[in-house]
């Protein structure tokens, strides 16, 4: 029908974009993402599901073994009390990390001194892999529940430190001036202004911190063997229930989204005065 | 009252930030029960000692070749695997929520399958380590890849560039400096990765080192270690800074 046209009639009515077919197809395809992702899901599941089923032995999980194992596993007294415990651990060390990186960060921040007296050594202990404080942590803290805590708050201090004094660094010093002006006391210039300007940086800091915090406790329970997701991981790999395992691996992963996706919910609904995707990350 | 802007006043608080740390350190350690902790003066002693014997040079190598190895190997997957997304729209749509899901998942957490599955071999170890690298390098590289304006894609085109040219003057200096920063991440958590498979696959390297000092309480040898691993994940930052403030000096200009 198209060739019944004139040429030139054809190129100035139709625009360019839709010249050819087979981009048509691939654009009207690639705009319906829901499901390309879905079909994305499904290639990836079955990718595994196929190797494993060809290659690996037989107690290897893999999606349709796992989706079994799902209800069971999730109903099972194990498996949640030992998700508490880490969470509870996690969300401890979070707690305690937040507070002490918090007040540290904005003294490095506000005050020079501090920050060059401080600076080495936290750059130097962020830099460091956390799984390597485990052995002095154990001797310290005894082959306990302590010693997980230890590395949860030993693995998130860092960041929100760092994160917290960049952000006390980065407060506009038109602010500091006209509180200056005003004869602010301290208290407020720091809690009053610096904290809530740093919010954005401690946030990302935050985000940072739980991702650490969530492998400093499970590598924390592999190798101080006490109840937790990452020693029901490890006990239940060693016995061969690869599906148990990894049912809590979806959990652990269950966590580090949700925590993530409830700090991007905060930043998005209370925090939208701040540009975002500049943060220090 | 120095002024705190000179040259001389920051070295001078630097300097006393770290006689400052050795100081307390070395008083810590001296109170304390040496199964507990070890002053800074022994710890360094037990450094040159480990140094002398050579024990600290084959531990670091060992730890070091499986770092490049697991490094090396993410690298070269990750990158032209993100390249090839990066082109390919309807691919990178369909699967980068799934590799933003595994990138945000505890990696360490899939260790015990890995000591089940291929057993504490050398072979097991890299691929912990080619793990912990291979999702910051590919997640990174795909968000460049998105952050790469159709606009300059299209004038392309309509220039009549061909795929090359695309390549070369818009595709990869769009991703490029994303893909450094998932470099630098790489080098962090590959790491965190080497100890972790040193310590819960066949103990080797450095993990090795941490794991007798501390069952043997030589406490001065774990200090030592510990001294040690630290300066290496501060060299390796640097370098993955270094790496990344190379190559996003352009970022600004392609957004």
């Amino acid at each position: 029908m198209r060739r019944a046209e004139p040429s030139g009639a054809a190129v100035a009515t139709r625009p360019v974009r839709d010249a050819s077919p087979r981009r048509s197809v691939l654009a009207r395809l690639s705009s319906s993402t829901p499901l390309v992702k879905i079909a994305g899901g499904v290639l990836v599941l079955g990718a595994w599901e196929i190797v494993v089923r060809l290659f690996a032995p037989a107690y290897v999980a893999r999606p349709s073994s796992v989706a079994r194992a799902l209800p069971q596993a999730l109903a099972s007294a194990g498996m949640l009390r030992a998700a508490g415990v880490t969470l509870r651990a996690v969300v401890e060390g979070l707690l305690i990390a937040v507070l002490s990186g918090t007040l540290i960060g904005l003294a490095m921040g506000r005050i020079r001194v501090v920050d060059r007296l401080l600076k080495l050594y936290v750059n130097g202990l962020y830099a460091m892999p956390m799984v390597a404080i485990l052995p002095l942590l154990t001797i310290w803290f005894g082959y306990s529940p302590a010693a997980r805590l230890a590395t949860v708050v030993f693995a998130a201090f860092f960041p929100i430190a760092m994160n917290a004094s960049d952000g006390a660094r980065s407060v506009p010093a038109e602010y500091l001036e006209v509180a200056l002006a005003c004869r602010a006391r301290w208290t407020d210039v720091w809690f009053g202004i610096t904290l809530p300007s740093s919010l954005p940086y401690l946030l990302a800091g935050l985000r940072l911190a739980i991702g650490r915090a969530l492998v400093g406790a499970v590598v924390a329970e592999f190798f101080i063997s006490i109840d937790g997701l990452g020693y029901f991981i490890l006990f239940q790999s060693r016995t061969f229930h690869h599906d148990a395992a990894f049912v809590a691996v979806l959990l652990l992963a269950g966590f580090a989204v949700g925590m993530d996706a409830l700090i991007g919910w905060f930043t998005k609904r209370h925090l939208r005065w701040y540009r975002t995707g500049d943060s220090a990350a | 009252m120095l002024n705190p802007e000179t040259r001389t006043a920051r070295w001078a608080t630097y300097a006393a930030s770290v006689l400052g740390g050795a100081a307390l350190w070395e008083l810590a350690g001296r109170r304390a029960n040496p199964a507990v902790a070890a002053p800074f003066s022994a710890t360094l002693q037990r450094l040159w000692e480990m140094i002398e014997t050579g024990e600290l040079r084959a531990s670091l190598g060992g730890s070091l070749a499986l770092f490049a190895t697991g490094f090396g190997i993410a690298l070269f997957t990750a990158l032209p695997f993100g390249l090839l997304l990066s082109r390919m729209r309807v691919l990178r749509v369909a699967l980068s929520d799934y590799i933003l899901l595994v990138n945000a998942m505890p990696m360490v957490a899939l260790i015990p399958f890995i000591l089940s599955i291929f057993g504490l071999e050398f072979g097991a170890k890299v691929l912990v380590v080619f793990l912990f690298c291979f999702f910051p390098i590919l997640y990174n590289t795909i968000e460049g890849a998105d952050s790469v304006r159709p606009e300059l894609i299209e004038v392309a085109r309509s220039y009549r560039s061909g795929e090359w040219a695309i390549w070369r003057d818009v595709m990869l200096p769009g991703t490029f400096p994303y893909a450094m920063t998932g470099v630098r991440q790489a080098i962090g958590r590959g790491l965190v990765g080497v100890v972790a498979a040193e310590f819960f696959l066949s103990a080797s390297g450095i993990g090795q080192l941490l794991m007798t000092s501390g069952r043997n309480f030589d406490t001065a040898g774990l200090l030592a270690t510990v001294l040690v691993i630290t300066l290496l994940g501060v060299a390796l930052m640097a370098l993955g800074r270094a790496l990344e403030d190379r190559f996003t000096a352009w970022r600004g200009l392609t957004r």
